[in-house]
């Protein structure tokens, strides 16, 4: 009975370490999804708006995650801090709590005032979705 | 085995399904669900939005077919699935037809076959209804405008009826796998509840193990995972490498199933 409680420790601590060891969740992999997603998304909304247009290379997003828990790597909870460069040439902070599952898919949510609300009116007066203020990507993880 | 044989079996095998109110009422939901789903959700004000595209359904009818995709993986395509395959060779157990089945001019292998083909038939039939009406749905209550995929690009109409098609080509794998664990389950135990219930538990099981943080091997070799491989086909750039992994995975757990079954179907002893 005790050799059987001891191998199923063992075998659950080997699994925890490889689970640490081995997840395909990381912060490199979180920041280059989105980053990049977030700066389509802009263009994509300043077009709706009417805005002039800008590239995504002018945008340059900048991602920085971490997981509030502390260890960078994992499923779960995560937060993420967006630098860009705005219409008028000002610097832009943005801050997104995102839930990251463990296929490689998130949800980001901002938890910054700068997104605005969840609807916004475009010039003719026509309500769309904001889309930067909760959105969706997805990482490969293999 | 032979070709006259098998196609014997598959007719009999398939008119048996046509003339059962199962087979009717799930092909019905699957046709008409989809439509409910688009109706309530145009209504209502809330979106589905803890599934991915929930956010979009109101923006565009080409993120119906892929919210209705998220939903089904969790446990309706497992019992899609194993509908039939689940019930085809328990069902003989059960009216006690054995007998009068291998005594006919056809051999085990035909019969075995026979089944197994009508049962991936039937949970190909029901995907490709599932899809199309999903689609339909979309399209004709929501509409057919640009969506927005996991990279935040826009995708033309054209683009996006491709990429969905695609995505739902992608469950076929795994279903077939389902199926065919149900014919193992249904060889096996002789059970009907046995062989569509426990896939149905089976699949939730893997979906729950895979919320959790654990191994990317291990988690990669749950049949489930393979549901979700088609995100990768909506991304700038696309990654396929997940849908390889997942159908090869399910090709591996439908040969091992299948093996099994007929090893099991072929040693028993029908007397009596």
């Amino acid at each position: 009975m005790h050799r059987t409680t001891g191998l199923a420790i063992v075998i659950t601590a080997a699994l925890s370490s490889a689970a640490c060891e081995f997840t395909p969740i990381t912060q490199t992999r979180i920041e280059g999804s989105i980053g990049p997603t977030f700066a389509n998304l802009v263009t994509l909304q300043m077009s709706w708006l009417g805005m002039p247009p800008m590239s995504t290379t002018d945008l340059g997003v900048n991602a920085r995650c971490r997981r509030p828990s502390g260890q960078n790597a994992g499923s779960g909870e995560w937060t993420c801090s967006l630098l860009w460069q705005g219409p008028s040439g000002r610097i832009l902070r943005d801050s997104y709590e995102l839930f990251v599952t463990t296929d490689g898919c998130y949800t980001a949510t901002a938890s910054s005032e700068g997104i605005g609300p969840p609807t916004l009116k475009t010039d003719s007066g026509r309500e769309v979705r904001n889309l930067l203020y909760a959105f969706e990507g997805c990482f490969d993880t293999t | 085995m032979s070709i006259r044989g098998l196609g014997a079996v598959v007719t009999v095998e398939s008119l048996k399904l046509l003339r059962q109110i199962r087979t009717h009422v799930v092909l019905a939901a699957c046709v008409f669900g989809p439509f409910a789903f688009a109706a309530a959700i145009r209504v209502q004000s809330s979106l589905p939005t803890d599934t991915l595209f929930g956010r979009s359904v109101k923006d565009s009818g080409f993120a119906v077919p892929l919210v209705i995709l998220g939903f089904a993986a969790l446990w309706a395509f497992p019992l899609l699935a194993s509908l039939v395959g689940g019930d085809i060779f328990s069902a003989e157990d059960r009216y006690n037809t054995w007998k009068m089945v291998l005594t006919r001019s056809r051999s085990r292998a035909d019969v075995f076959t026979g089944k197994v083909v009508t049962a991936l038939g039937f949970s190909a039939v029901a995907i490709v209804i599932l899809a199309v009406s999903s689609m339909t749905a979309g399209v004709l209550i929501v509409g057919v405008d640009p969506l927005v995929d996991l990279s935040g690009f826009v995708r033309s109409p054209d683009q996006a009826l491709s990429r969905v098609a695609l995505a739902w080509v992608s469950i076929l794998p795994p279903a077939f796998a389902f199926t065919a664990f149900g014919v193992l389950l249904s060889v096996v135990s002789r059970s009907s509840v046995v062989g569509i219930g426990v896939p149905v538990v089976v699949g939730l099981t893997m979906q729950l193990f895979a919320l959790v943080d654990g191994p990317e091997a291990l988690r990669r070799l749950l049949i489930t995972s393979a549901f979700g491989t088609w995100h990768g086909l909506l991304t700038e750039p696309p990654f396929y490498e997940p849908l390889y992994h997942g159908a090869v995975i399910s090709a591996a757990y439908f040969v091992v199933c299948l093996a099994i079954a007929y090893g099991s179907l072929r040693r028993r002893d029908i007397a009596g």
